[in-house]
């Protein structure tokens, strides 16, 4: 144990039904946590040419030095298997409290494997696993899962699950825990390929640092800093803080970069009847947080559903308002708020899920689909209803919309390749390529498939960059995936990164673990990660070929905001040749070897 | 002396909770802090703390076997020396602000007059009694 770290993981195999204590080595204790330990140990662990679906797959749920400490904005666990929806190398976060429980079970993260021959339900009692039959909960969604745990084997338990859609595994499906999901690139299938339901966990001890004296004062500042961020009317924080994501929204509208109708728009006529401020100023509104977090992003609404009953949600957060809002043109919030929390209950990623339904939409509107019986076009809310329940019961068309955008395109043909808005089969975030080209590269090239989370999206909004410039868009991008990386070995928030110095994350370190690493070290750390990713994705069989665009990239957007955007295919291309370039890659985007030499990875060579 | 609660501006993050268990052992040991926040979906949380002069007959002073509770000026504390750790204030408690760890009951003292809970929470659900609304 040192500091904050335990230095020890839980393996559970649920095909034999046994636990272990797994001691972690140096070797994996040196990508310090988070992402890092998730992707050190699925390279070394599991071979990429795998079926993501079949026993040998594993799933690596991990919390970094910060987490279940003061430091604030550091709730998250990150989740890394492989990938039945892009067939990469995952790693997916979800907030909440899993991951400060599981820091007081007195674990660094939990290792699953095997596949059981019959339903689970995983009850961790600090470092003890029992193996309960999930028989009464199969079929039932996620929050009657979770409260069934609950109800039956006490509140204290934290919870995590998978719904209908992830027994029945929907590419898209996610893993749920209370308020928060890890949505992107269908972990909640693997769970169910693994017949693990739902997984309660509770913890009893606590988490102590190597300098607490230094840890309080760095958590004062931060503290401090973040206080005034929230406080600031205009800053990224303080809209998030005083209308969840969705307050982003009017912003990204304004600059016509919000993905409407399938990508065809970038701004929506009924962009404010949707947005954070809407749903703020209409409904029932209360903030919730993520474990000791100052900035409340999280909302919960009180709305009407299509029958009239009163129903509850989480969210919609800003992509949602985009996936399953504007790009089918939903303007109802009411209407929107229920399909998110369909997603929810049934266990599917609002953000790949919409973007599948907004491709159904767009090939039924061309006569290309053929939905007998359904009503699909653009902004009918009934028809994206009918397409969920179809997707998670595997029904009719809902069978070949549950692959995934590309795959359902391939399987459909006539055309359709091209205007799936997706990459590597995961669909596009809330944030349209053609008029931010640095974001459009971050989709290209992002190893769990079209991310958000690692692109220039910040700098191209704000006006730091060029939105529409493809000049220096590369190295920009490497730097963030780099530092991003970086700090996802700690799991801070996204958001966190907004605010702070990145000073603050070696000092946090030092004083949690007593490890001395520089900011540039824990950069290097994030570019060698990154990389690892990159192999498993090459040897699991990917090439240039998965880190293109759509077609419908490169034809202008329309509306007058959005200036008749467009990429072209030449100078993404070039952009592409110097992001391989600069990365120290090769033209086929393998890494060279003395650059994984230089990584300290030379081992994992292609 | 005591807390003025609002409920529905707490966000549940239990910053109050840890910032409680730091100041009272050092570790984040969200059992052993005196506040605790329990959700109770969809509907706003409870909020789990000794209310002072706010609880109507301070029952758990009566409920003492060992009389080892006492209001000293407006402070109810517990004596962990005399405590026995038999739960009885814990079942009568009104606002379920006393538990019971390692055989003696633990509730908020206030931490002499300055809440290290109250500085942490930055939306006011939790302010001390004192200070100007």
């Amino acid at each position: 144990m040192t500091g904050s770290m335990f230095d020890r993981m839980l393996r559970i195999d649920v095909g034999t039904k046994t636990a272990s204590l797994w001691t972690v080595p140096s070797d994996v204790r040196a990508y310090l946590g988070g992402i890092g330990y998730g992707v050190k140990i699925l390279s070394d662990e599991v071979d990429p040419t795998i079926d993501p679906l079949s026993p040998t797959n594993k799933v690596v749920l991990t919390v970094g030095p910060l987490t279940g400490t003061s430091a604030p904005m550091h709730a998250q666990t990150c989740l890394v298997t492989k990938s039945p929806l892009t067939g990469t190398i995952l790693n997916s976060y979800a907030g909440g409290f899993l991951g400060p429980e599981i820091k007081f079970c007195g674990l660094d993260g939990i290792i699953l494997e095997g596949a059981a021959p019959e339903w689970l339900l995983l009850l961790i009692d600090d470092d003890a696993v029992r193996f309960e039959s999930a028989e009464a909960i199969v079929g039932k969604t996620t929050e009657e899962t979770e409260t069934h745990i609950k109800e039956t084997y006490g509140q204290d338990y934290r919870t995590l699950s998978i719904g209908p859609a992830g027994e029945r595994a929907v590419a898209m499906a996610g893993t749920f825990s209370e308020t928060r999901a890890f949505g992107r690139g269908g972990s909640g299938a693997v769970l169910g390929s693994k017949r693990i339901k739902a997984i309660g966990i509770r913890g009893t001890g606590g988490v102590a640092v190597t300098d607490p004296d230094a840890f309080r004062d760095l958590t004062a500042r931060n503290m401090d800093t973040l206080r005034g961020a929230r406080a600031e009317e205009y800053g990224l924080l303080g809209i998030f803080s005083k209308y969840g994501t969705g307050g982003g929204m009017p912003l990204v509208q304004a600059h016509g970069a919000l993905p409407t109708m399938n990508h065809t728009y970038g701004s929506f006529e009924g962009a404010d009847k949707i947005d954070g401020p809407f749903y703020e100023e209409s409904f029932y509104t209360r903030d919730i947080a993520c474990f000791g977090c100052p900035i409340h992003c999280g909302r919960v609404h009180k709305f009407r559903g299509a029958d009239g009953s009163e129903l509850w949600g989480r969210g919609p957060e800003y992509e949602t308002m985009f996936s399953l809002g504007s790009n089918l043109l939903n303007g109802d919030a009411e209407r929107l708020a229920e399909v998110n929390r369909l997603t929810e209950l049934y266990g599917v990623d609002s953000l790949t899920t919409g973007v599948t339904i907004a491709w159904a939409l767009e090939m039924a509107e061309a006569g290309k689909l053929s939905t007998p019986g359904l009503d699909l076009r653009f902004g009918n809310a009934d028809a994206v209803l009918d397409l969920l329940h179809a997707i998670c019961a595997r029904e009719g068309i809902g069978d070949l919309l549950a692959k995934g955008p590309r795959e359902a395109a391939l399987e459909l043909g006539n055309d359709g390749l091209g205007r799936a808005m997706q990459v590597k089969n995961s669909g596009f975030a809330a944030w349209m390529p053609r008029r931010m080209k640095g974001t459009g590269l971050a989709y290209a090239t992002s190893n769990r498939g079209a991310c958000h989370k690692r692109a220039p999206i910040g700098a191209e909004i704000a006006g730091q960059l060029d939105m529409d410039s493809y000049e220096g868009k590369a190295a920009v991008l490497i730097d963030v995936q780099n530092t991003v990386n970086a700090v996802f070995t700690l799991i801070s928030c996204r958001f966190h990164e907004f605010a702070t110095d990145h000073e603050v994350y070696p000092a946090f370190v030092r004083s949690a673990i007593g490890r001395d690493a520089t900011w540039s070290e824990m950069v290097a750390l994030g570019e060698r990660i990154w990389n690892l990713e990159k192999l498993f994705n090459l040897k699991a069989g990917l090439t240039r070929e998965d880190d293109r665009l759509p077609e419908k990239c490169f034809e202008p957007v329309l509306g007058e905001t959005s200036q008749s955007a467009v990429i072209e295919a030449a100078r993404f291309e070039a952009m592409l040749d110097e992001y391989y370039s600069l990365r120290g890659w090769d033209s086929e985007g393998v890494p060279r070897r003395e650059k994984l030499i230089e990584l300290g990875i030379g081992d994992y060579a292609v | 002396m005591g807390f003025v609660v609002d409920v529905e501006r707490c966000t549940e993050c239990k910053r109050c909770a840890i910032a409680c268990s730091l100041a009272k052992t050092g570790a984040v040991r969200i059992q052993d802090s005196r506040i605790d926040i329990r959700p109770t979906w969809p509907d706003v949380p409870e909020i789990r703390v000794c209310r002072f002069e706010d609880c109507e007959g301070q029952p758990c002073i009566e409920s003492c076997p060992v009389s080892a509770i006492r209001n000293i000026e407006g402070v109810i504390l517990i004596d962990a020396e005399t405590c026995i750790g038999c739960g009885a204030c814990e079942a009568v408690c009104p606002y379920w602000a006393i538990r019971i760890r390692d055989g003696v009951a633990l509730k908020c003292d206030l931490c002499a007059g300055d809440p290290a809970c109250v500085k942490e929470c930055v939306t006011a659900a939790l302010r001390s009694k004192e200070a100007a609304p």
